[in-house]
């Protein structure tokens, strides 16, 4: 009945020459694989993972999908991608447990409720279903909830957006491997890139940890957390903070939360897994690294505004927590360039913590700009050259805190 | 069920009868049980059903390493009833059952196995894609252990952070050897143990220590030294949860029934870390190697020894290590009948132990393993097979004791990113890369010998005193001679799985998974650890490591068959032991700023809101329109606490050029008796505060900033002149001042009945700054600002005076109809003067030319200021977001305002409202809105689309700002 | 993971009393002649460096002093 345990995606040798090499094992780079394949006829290509796949954000982070962003431009690729989940799992024949259980923003304020305004109504006009909600219907839809005022913070109220909802990030991750595997994209893991050769501002070929060198006209720098470093191998810099980020879960529980509920004030978010554990991420610790060590203050702080906004938590255990990579940009905004400034150099990269919804629909449009070197309209926001010409995008309204200064 | 009452060994008190509620049963149990340990007594052998395939569960630890005996206990759902203290009148239920777990209905799951191979829900139920939510409803109900209690209160949640010398992770004999050689060199100890008393596994064990005191004596003699040291603090029942960078740890300890709380959650920080967390057993895989009546040797023998519970009447062993054949010998001695103890190890074992064995009628079997366990609910008989898999024996049995071997608890080890190595001497993962000061001791290192533990455990101890400066060379040096003449480690078997069919073979209890899942995820190309436990989920359930942490690698190696590729282990993240949310919690932390009239305010019936750490004052009656608040402002005087301002003083030879620096205005204008009003930006020139400045003296400025910046202007100012070295003092006075607004047409009036200066228009204009005294004796800082709108004098007076100054203002303006207004009112006011709140009407984009105050900004490259690039660079950028004011016009409603938040649309977004109100004094409805540049002009009509508007649109009408006393007269009065 | 940072005037201290001030980029550049490329380098881009690299800290909960340290950003430990 079950069939015979294929390998979902293939072993192959490493070959001297690709038409198009992918640095970073993770969702955008596999993603994009799979479209310049699917959509483009571009098979010859390799994924190259300097671990295994799946070992940075793509299997760390907590699979959130929403679209109801703050700026149009986000707004329209963030609508695309949430209704690309269903297509894949089809398409792919691989069931990424898409949970389309609606998320709750709570708000806090007077004000945090006019910020709500303005994306429920952004939404709304683009035909995507969001609406404000008072204190009264946030405890409808997660009776948990405490709406009185004890709270440090009372519940004013929110926005639900009930199309968005959550997956299981891994799975994602080996469903879009085994579809882009199965059309003859080659996946590699364990392969380091070491360095990149550019001759007249033009890429030529990268080499790896074991000193093989690989030609290619095209290379895409989709290294998550690690961009910057990849980067920096073709001479460039990049408007990007890398900060550790922590995330944990609880014990696996009968269904009780049913939404994804999140709060800006209290930094936390919370969804039940199909699993049945309470997943949950925090903020970043303030400085960069590349180390995805915990720390002690984060799951405390996790405990402290998760039990005050649910009391009932307080008898939930805490089993697991961990770290990944988010490769912060000052505005919140990811990092999209190709041929810029490097001939065939492209750059996905810059998400944040926005890297897992947006996945698939950017490597979508990533692999027409591989494919036809022109970026498509969508993607055209992004370009790194928005900083030199003070033209942030507007996602976030404050100062982002991260970074050097702000 | 009959106790052992004379064991020297006991931890309970037979004659303390305490009861507890089983699944509406009552039973008794007695003092020093676990609540596990008082089922068993009462015949409970099944005590849960496993999360996929329901199959009975019963006790097989007594450390907490799996979910199998997870019960709902006083509420909270998942709870270790084999680490949970008994106390009188606990309610105890089964969970994840329809029925009983003796009689489950969902029992037939486990004929279902073959349908639910790894990754299984990843391959099914999304086609047709219409069925998935289906499919998922049932999938959500099936997963999941424990409901959650809605309404769970608990108890006391204590915490406790710690600075201390050495920590020391385990009391067992290394952690008490090495915490005591460490306290002996004068420093000051913390050690944790998990269990509720010291000893580790010494503790139970009649074994001989040296030829006259056995192992549990020596435990009780270690242990009263520690207690009665005075350098040392000991935290026994105390979980580890993490071991973090710098020699941080955390952990929970578990109140006892005479401690005030009920889990206290412990924060220690370290010079140095001795971990000595001893071993677990690695369990052997055999076909139904997790049916109840299986348990692993610690588990049965300390069933006999601590809680005086012989595990059956006929038990059969399977083990791999010289400890399953001392518990053997200690349980035939007790009573236990054991026909048969197979052995994996074809030699290496203690010839004692085997001569003993032979002397008491056990059959030994050098060579066998245990292959398959028979029975429906519960152990009846066992097949014990020889390890090549040629010869077969069976026995009828209520319980098989088995073990494969021992395995390290490294979790500490590895969360302090010490770096592993599968050794093959003991079958073990050791580290091999340590971080700095941190110093496993003891069995971690496979070390069995009882003296050659100690000595480890003693030299770690002088290691971290060591790291702590307090090196005794010497001795450290004695003891590594003497610990090579101690016995070594031991010798582990490698045997993964026994031979069998690998269907029923578990690896991990908590997630169901086999040998058979295992290998079908590494055909599908998981065949590394750490990819294969994520796809199989072994290893993520509650017990993470402990049950198939060192099995799981070794399968992975199996599969491989190649002996080139070393087994790699994966990772242990905190916390180690599932940790209640209240004990992380701790108590409630709702911590909060009071201005120094708070109390004034709050006579007054305030609505207070949480702004930052403040508490703020935002409406003075239920009537959110503010119509009177705002009236009285317009008409007579009103009051506002503005305290929570950010105030400075700037002083000192360099004072101008750091105001030079982040100021966007030229401060060299600055003077004494005036304010000036300037902004900050930041380097995107975008705006980040606004404020004024004076001068207070030669070189010396007093600045004020906005509620939002008070917490960080010290360093921006620092930060942005670190390279100078300039010679000024800045110093944070937000704390020190108080500050009240005065607004509002008679406020000139209010104030004179305080002072006799002269507050004339001539005297004191606006912007006017004066230091005077206030009823007498307040000193106050007086300014002439027109942030609202109106006549306004803004007083700062220190934080002592403030509240006498909110009283006096009050009575001396009660002829003129004074009335406190708050944060609405005063929104509503700046509005209609199109003043901006940075973060309202600003978003990171948005630069001072955006915002119409590109006037502020004063070249002055010689300064360097900050953002007067980017507003040199964006001066006249097109397509950008400008700052416009609007009011609302037909065919709408002109005194209907949109919400703040709506946004502006044609074909597409063009900007949003920021502001809106129906203003009484204008009576019409008007608001500040952020819009692409070209809808910008004055003029232009706007369509406005609030939420759930249905499409329908507002209308507006782009106007210039300000609304209100467009010529400003009414702040110059 | 907890950090530990030594500050000149305060000593060695947890990382969260501290703020972090990004990597050292030298002073602030003149502002005749900058390019806006020139200066997004300065405010906005970073070497991101893997290793040790010379960065700025302020003690917030202490003396209220910028300094520098050296950080190995892969182990998060303070180089001394």
């Amino acid at each position: 009945m079950f069939g015979k345990y294929k390998r979902l995606w293939k072993k192959s040798r490493l070959k001297s020459s690709y038409d198009a090499v992918i640095i970073g094992g993770g969702l955008h780079g596999i993603s994009t694989a799979y479209f310049l394949a699917k959509n483009y006829g571009m098979t010859d290509v390799a994924i190259l993972e300097k671990r295994y796949i799946g070992f940075g954000g793509a299997g760390r982070n907590t699979a959130i999908v929403r679209a109801n962003q703050r700026t149009k431009e986000n707004l329209r690729l963030y609508d695309e991608g949430l209704k690309l989940w269903p297509k894949l799992m089809q398409e792919l024949d691989f069931n990424m447990l898409f949970f389309n259980c609606g998320n709750l923003n709570l708000a806090h304020s007077e004000a945090g409720m006019s910020a709500l305004r303005l994306q429920v109504a952004s939404a709304q006009f683009h035909g995507i279903q969001s609406e404000l909600v008072n204190a009264k219907q946030c405890k409808e839809l997660v009776p948990v909830l405490d709406i009185s005022d004890r709270l440090a913070f009372p519940i004013f109220g929110g926005m639900y957006h009930p199309p968005g909802g959550t997956l299981r990030p891994e799975s994602v991750l080996w469903g879009i491997a085994k579809g882009a595997s199965q059309k003859g994209v080659q996946i590699h893991q364990e392969t380091e890139v070491k360095s990149l050769e550019i001759k007249n501002n033009k890429v030529v070929s990268v080499k790896t940890g074991d000193g093989k060198k690989i030609h290619t006209p095209r290379v895409l720098n989709a290294a998550g957390g690690y961009s910057a470093l990849i980067a920096n191998m073709a001479g460039i810099r990049l408007p990007v903070d890398v900060l550790p980020i922590q995330a944990m879960v609880s014990q696996p529980l009968k269904p009780f939360l049913d939404h994804v509920v999140s709060s800006g004030v209290y930094h936390a978010y919370a969804n039940q897994s199909l699993k049945g554990e309470v997943v949950t991420g925090s903020h970043m610790d303030p400085w960069p690294g590349y180390t995805t060590q915990v720390t002690a203050r984060y799951i405390k702080h996790q405990a402290e505004a998760l039990t005050e906004l649910m009391p009932c938590l307080r008898g939930v255990k805490f089993m697991r927590t961990w770290g990944g990579l988010a490769d912060m940009t000052p505005d919140m905004a990811p990092i999209i360039d190709g041929n810029h400034p490097i001939d065939g150099f492209y750059i996905d990269c810059g998400w944040g913590y926005f890297g897992f919804k947006s996945a698939p629909v950017t490597g979508k449009y990533m692999a027409k700009f591989m494919a036809t070197g022109k970026c498509p309209e969508i993607l055209k926001p992004f370009t790194m050259k928005r900083f030199a010409q003070h033209r942030l995008s507007g996602e976030t309204a404050s100062p982002v805190n991260y970074g050097p200064w702000n | 069920m009959n106790r052992l009452t004379h064991l020297p060994t006991l931890r309970i008190q037979p004659s303390k009868a305490l009861s507890l509620t089983y699944n509406k049963k009552r039973l008794t149990g007695v003092e020093g049980d676990s609540v596990a340990t008082a089922l068993y007594a009462n015949g409970i052998r099944i005590f849960s059903r496993s999360v996929k395939y329901h199959r009975p569960r019963g006790l097989y630890s007594l450390d907490g390493e799996s979910s199998n005996c997870f019960m709902a206990v006083d509420g909270v759902p998942n709870t270790r009833t084999c680490t949970t203290l008994l106390k009188d009148g606990m309610t105890v239920n089964p969970q994840n059952v329809i029925g009983t777990p003796e009689h489950d209905w969902l029992f037939f799951l486990d004929y279902f196995g073959w349908a639910m191979p790894a990754g299984f829900y990843h391959r099914h139920f999304h086609r047709p894609y219409v069925l998935w939510p289906t499919f998922r409803k049932w999938i959500r109900k099936a997963a999941g252990f424990g409901n959650v209690s809605k309404n769970w209160e608990g108890g006391i949640y204590d915490e406790l952070h710690l600075n201390t010398d050495v920590t020391v992770i385990g009391g067992g004999p290394a952690g008490m050897s090495a915490a005591l050689a460490a306290a002996n060199q004068g420093l000051r100890i913390v050690l944790i143990e998990g269990r509720p008393w010291l000893g580790g596994f010494f503790e139970y064990s009649p074994e001989p220590y040296t030829l006259d005191i056995p192992r549990y004596e020596r435990a009780r003699e270690l242990a009263r030294e520690i207690e009665k040291h005075p350098n040392i603090r000991w935290f026994c029942h105390t979980y580890l949860m993490g071991l973090y960078g710098n020699h941080q740890i955390t952990a929970f300890q578990k109140g006892g029934e005479k401690d005030y709380f009920d889990e206290r959650y412990i924060e220690v920080r370290s010079q140095s870390v001795v971990v000595a967390t001893g071993c677990i057993e690695r369990p052997l895989i055999f076909e139904h190697n997790e049916r109840p009546g299986v348990m692993q040797v610690g588990c049965a023998h300390r069933l006999a020894r601590t809680y005086g519970l012989l595990p059956g009447t006929k038990a059969v062993f399977s083990v791999g290590h010289d400890q399953g054949l001392e518990a053997a010998l200690d349980l035939h001695q007790l009573g236990l009948k054991i026909p048969a103890v197979a052995d994996i190890r074809f030699d290496g074992q203690n010839p004692d132990l085997v001569d003993r064995l032979n002397k008491s009628e056990i059959r030994y079997m050098r060579g066998w393993v245990a292959g398959k366990v028979y029975g429906h609910h519960q152990t009846s008989k066992i097949t014990l097979r020889s390890t090549e898999g040629t010869r077969e024996e069976s026995y009828d049995c209520d319980v098989v004791v088995a073990s494969a071997g021992h395995t390290p608890v490294s979790g500490p080890l590895i969360m302090a990113q010490a770096k592993l190595r599968f050794d093959l001497h003991t079958g073990f993962f050791l580290p091999h890369r340590l971080p700095g000061n941190v110093h496993p001791a003891g069995r971690l290192w496979g070390l069995t010998d009882p003296h050659a533990i100690e000595c480890s455990g003693m030299m770690a101890g002088l290691k971290a005193a060591a790291d702590c400066g307090a090196a005794d060379d010497n001795r450290l040096k004695d003891l590594k001679e003497k610990l090579k003449e101690l016995p070594g480690p031991e010798r582990g078997t490698k045997l993964a799985i026994s031979p069998g069919k690998p269907g029923k073979q578990f690896v991990c209890f908590d997630e169901d998974v086999t040998v058979k899942n295992i290998y079908q995820a590494c055909d599908m190309g998981f065949d590394v650890p750490e990819l294969n436990k994520r796809f199989t989920a072994a290893g993520t359930g509650p017990g993470q490591w402990g049950i198939p942490g060192h099995n799981l690698p070794l399968v992975i190696s199996k599969y491989h068959a190649d002996s080139t590729i070393p087994p790699m282990p994966t990772t242990i993240r905190p916390p180690m032991a599932p940790t209640l949310m209240a004990t992380y919690a701790g108590k409630r932390h709702n911590i909060f700023k009071r201005t120094p009239a708070h109390e004034w305010q709050e006579k007054a019936h305030a609505i207070f809101r949480r702004v930052g750490v403040w508490k703020r004052a935002r409406y003075f009656s239920k009537d959110y329109s503010c119509k009177t608040e705002i009236e009285t402002v317009h008409q007579a005087v009103g009051i506002i606490d503005v305290s929570t301002l950010g105030k400075f003083r700037l002083f000192g030879p360099d004072a101008l050029k750091a105001l030079q620096r982040v100021y966007i205005g030229d401060m060299s204008t600055v003077k004494k008796g005036r304010v000036k009003y300037s902004a900050m930006c930041n380097d995107d020139g975008c705006l980040i505060d606004d404020g004024v400045v004076t001068l207070t003296a030669e070189n010396d400025y007093y600045f004020t900033t906005s509620t939002g910046r008070a917490g960080t202007t010290v360093e921006w100012i620092r930060y942005h002149t670190r390279y100078d070295g300039w010679n000024f003092h800045l110093v944070n006075l937000t704390d020190a001042y108080g500050a009240i607004n005065l607004a509002g047409p008679k406020a000139r009036k209010v104030l004179s009945e305080l002072t006799d200066d002269d507050l004339s228009n001539e005297a004191f204009p606006f912007t006017g700054y004066r230091e005077m005294t206030l009823a007498g004796k307040i000193p106050a800082r007086v300014m002439r600002l027109g942030f609202v709108g109106e006549l306004s004098f803004e007083m700062h007076v220190s934080s002592s005076m403030t509240g006498y100054l909110w009283k006096c203002l009050m009575e001396a303006g009660k002829p003129f109809g004074i009335r406190p207004f708050g944060l609405e009112a005063q929104n509503v006011l700046r509005m209609q003067k199109g003043h901006v709140i940075i973060g309202q009407e600003s978003e990171i984009r948005t630069t001072l030319h955006d915002l119409g105050m590109g006037g502020l900004w004063y070249k002055k490259p010689e300064s360097k200021t900050v953002g007067a690039v980017a507003l040199k660079q964006t001066k006249h950028q097109k397509d950008r977001l400008k700052l416009v004011g609007f009011k609302m016009v037909e065919p709408s409603d002109p005194k209907r305002a949109p919400k703040d938040g709506s946004i502006i649309v044609n074909d597409t977004i063009r900007g949003h409202v920021c502001t809106a109100r129906y203003s009484f004094i204008l009576n019409e409805a008007i608001g500040l809105a952020l819009v692409e540049d070209k809808y910008a002009g004055i003029g232009t009509q706007l369509e406005i689309f609030e939420d759930g508007s249905d499409h329908q649109r507002l209308h507006a009408q782009v106007v210039k700002p300000p609304f209100y006393d467009i010529e400003g007269h009414r702040i110059r009065m | 993971m907890s950090l530990t940072i030594t500050c000149p005037i305060c000593g060695k201290r947890n990382g969260y009393e501290f703020r972090y001030g990004g990597q050292d980029k030298g002073p602030r550049p003149e502002e005749d002649g900058l390019t806006p490329e020139k200066w997004a380098e300065y405010v906005h881009l970073n070497e991101n460096t893997g290793g040790i690299q010379k960065e700025w800290w302020f003690h917030r909960s202490g003396c209220g002093l910028w300094f520098t340290i050296l950080r190995d950003t892969q182990t998060n430990q303070e180089i001394k």
